[in-house]
């Protein structure tokens, strides 16, 4: 249980840090102000995790550091039932001339261990880190990757109450990453409270019950991982205040030089947004010129019921450079075999300037038109996709 | 209960670990204290031949020797916990930006591995005592409490350094500079009388000459310290003490957004 309540923090900017120890004795302020964090409240249950997106600046390294004690707040109050563990901790007090035993010994103290729980879980941290006898080396005889393997068993099992987990999961082979996602739904399904502060919007979506977006220092949205990832790319394209585009969300946001009017996904052979898996479909967007745009990329995410990124691409990505002129309307298409397991889909649609978004996003539609992949074209599988495998079979001759 | 094995971590890690993967290991940290008593104990007596005399001081000649060692090891432990301490917090910022440890608690090891260093200096110093047949005398007994003194505002004054020493880096070296000049202000190597009367109010004023004569008057003199000398040191630590974690209580907030 994590119960936040108006909490805020602002750092003092010195000119010189030394002008600090010149207020103390001359009484007079040298300092401004720089507020990060304004007015933040939120609640997580126990068992629930809770996402934090924000750009880069927006307070969410500095809201972590108050939840672990780091850093005082200004005012407001933190309450977490039990013990708090951050992934943001790894390999905290490492000693590289130390064995990988020792280590264990220094950083499960340091994240809050007892000596008791340490030794009680030391070998299960061994066995996870996967590191075998290299646990009785020193670290500087490490790899990078063995480094992080350890520090991520040592604080997987530090058995916390409340589970911080930093952009830090993204390290490791996927291999690794499995396991340690693996253990964190354990953790949840144990009582478990995680905070998870990522980039990664998909694993947000997969691992949060809820979200919350922070913009410079601001909490501007509490709500279903759904809905703030939607948001949070609003404020990474638009980065204009939310409420003022809430009027157009359903139809999307932006500047508007080139908007799109309409978009349809319609199967070759169904003629119809119900498609078969292996059929080709074509998706058309409409749009029209309001402005003379001489450089424009239109781009797709498919997504899955989950809000799960399944396939994106733009034609950037394509190699084709799009046009449009005020007053024009145009169509595009794009035009792939759709080779999805069956389900519900939908479709985000957006124009904007260069590579991706953030430079200037003409317009963002978040889910702007949803299909149905029904029934498999050719053999069965499973999983999210068909890779169209073939086989050969070959005797092996000495 | 978590913070003593924290500290105690630290301790071993500061005396033992950091010689890991040597052939002597810890004993490497013995190995200098030991070596600077047998240099001054057996270059001062034996080869510059220096002789002292104290009154109510039994003749040997190891004096000078036993006169010296007596008080730099308290020195030595004196001057390396304060100046160690004073960059604590740059030396540990790793630690202190990444998990909630308590910035009073974190210098304590520090004083525990220095203190350890000292109490082991002892020991061989006092078997040195007994092999050279110097007699030993109930007074030692008080030794600990006057260790313990020094210790504290050791401790304090660190504390008080290395806060400063986070807006203003330039302390601990003005720290190391004080310490080198202290030293020789310290009738440590030489003996008070040889000082010109118009130095020797300096070392009245010295804060730490009643220190090292209140060890030399426990091994040398076998006098137990005065009742007055007790009590004002023990009202120093004290108020060091205090104005220590005063002063990081206050700036705590701020220590923690620098690092």
């Amino acid at each position: 249980m994590i119960q936040v309540e108006q909490l805020t923090k602002s750092f003092k900017l010195y000119p010189q840090p030394s002008d600090r120890i010149k207020e103390l004795f001359l009484r007079r302020p040298f300092h401004t102000r720089h507020r990060v964090l304004n007015d933040i409240s939120f609640t997580v249950a126990d068992g629930e995790a809770l996402g934090i997106l924000g750009r880069n600046g927006a307070g969410k390294s500095t809201l972590l550091k108050l939840l672990t004690g780091v850093l005082v707040p200004d005012s407001g109050q933190v309450a977490l039932s039990g013990k708090v563990t951050a992934l943001l901790e790894l390999g905290t007090g490492f000693d590289m001339n130390q064995t990988g035993l020792q280590n264990i010994v220094i950083n499960g103290l340091l994240i809050g261990m007892t000596p008791a729980e340490i030794e009680a879980v030391r070998d299960q941290v061994i066995e996870f880190s996967e590191l075998g006898s290299y646990i009785h080396e020193p670290l500087r005889t490490y790899s990078s990757g063995m480094v992080m393997r350890l520090a991520f068993a040592i604080a997987i099992h530090a058995n916390p109450d409340v589970f911080i987990i930093d952009e830090a999961l993204s390290v490791g082979d996927g291999h690794f990453q499995q396991k340690c996602m693996r253990r964190i739904r354990q953790f949840r399904a144990g009582g478990g409270s995680i905070l998870f502060v990522s980039h990664d919007l998909n694993a947000v979506k997969m691992l949060c019950d809820r979200a919350i977006v922070l913009d410079q220092g601001n909490l501007v949205v509490d709500d279903e991982p759904e809905v703030a990832v939607n948001a949070y790319n609003q404020i990474l394209g638009a980065g204009d205040d939310l409420d003022d585009t809430s009027e157009t969300r359903d139809k999307g946001y932006g500047s508007f030089e080139a908007k799109i009017e309409a978009v349809e996904l319609i199967g070759q052979d169904s003629r119809a947004d119900i498609v078969t898996s292996g059929e080709t479909a074509t998706l058309s967007v409409h749009m029209q010129g309001h402005q003379d745009v001489g450089e424009m990329t239109l781009g797709i995410m498919i997504r899955d019921r989950f809000g799960q990124d399944i396939f994106g691409t733009n034609t950037h990505h394509m190699g084709q450079s799009l046009a449009i002129e005020q007053g024009e309307n145009k169509r595009f298409d794009f035009h792939f075999p759709m080779h999805l397991a069956p389900g519900k889909y939908t479709v985000t649609v957006a124009a904007h300037e260069g590579m991706d978004h953030t430079r200037h996003c003409y317009h963002w539609w978040d889910n702007a038109v949803s299909f149905e992949v029904a029934g498999i074209r050719g053999a069965p599988f499973g999983g999210v996709c068909n890779l169209q495998p073939t086989f050969t079979e070959t005797c092996a001759q000495d | 209960m978590r913070n003593v094995a924290v500290l105690l971590t630290f301790t071993r890690q500061d005396l033992i670990d950091r010689y890991s993967g040597s052939v002597l290991g810890g004993a490497w940290s013995l190995l200098m204290p030991l070596v600077n008593i047998l240099i001054f104990t057996l270059v001062f007596s034996e080869i510059m031949g220096a002789r002292l005399s104290m009154a109510g001081m039994q003749q040997s000649e190891y004096n000078y020797s036993l006169y010296l060692v007596s008080a730099m090891l308290a020195w030595n432990c004196f001057s390396a916990t304060v100046t160690r301490t004073t960059t604590i917090f740059q030396d540990k910022a790793g630690i202190i930006a990444k998990v909630s440890i308590s910035l009073r608690t974190l210098p304590l090891y520090l004083l525990l591995s220095e203190s350890t260093i000292y109490v082991i200096s002892m020991v061989f110093f006092l078997g040195f005592i007994v092999l050279i047949d110097f007699p030993l005398s109930w007074s030692l007994l008080a030794l600990p409490v006057v260790f313990v003194i020094q210790q504290v505002i050791a401790y304090g004054l660190g504390l008080i350094f290395a806060t400063f020493s986070v807006f203003l880096r330039d302390i601990r070296e003005l720290v190391d500079i004080v310490f080198k000049v202290w030293f020789w202000l310290t009738p440590i190597v030489y003996v008070a009388d040889i000082i010109p009367d118009h130095w020797a109010g300096v070392l009245a004023y010295n804060p730490v000459t009643p220190f090292v004569d209140a060890y030399r008057d426990m091994v040398l003199l076998h006098q137990l310290p005065s009742l007055q000398f007790l009590v004002v040191t023990t009202t120093v630590a004290g108020v060091t003490l205090a104005l220590a974690l005063f002063i990081t209580q206050r700036l705590q907030q701020d220590i923690r957004d620098f690092i």
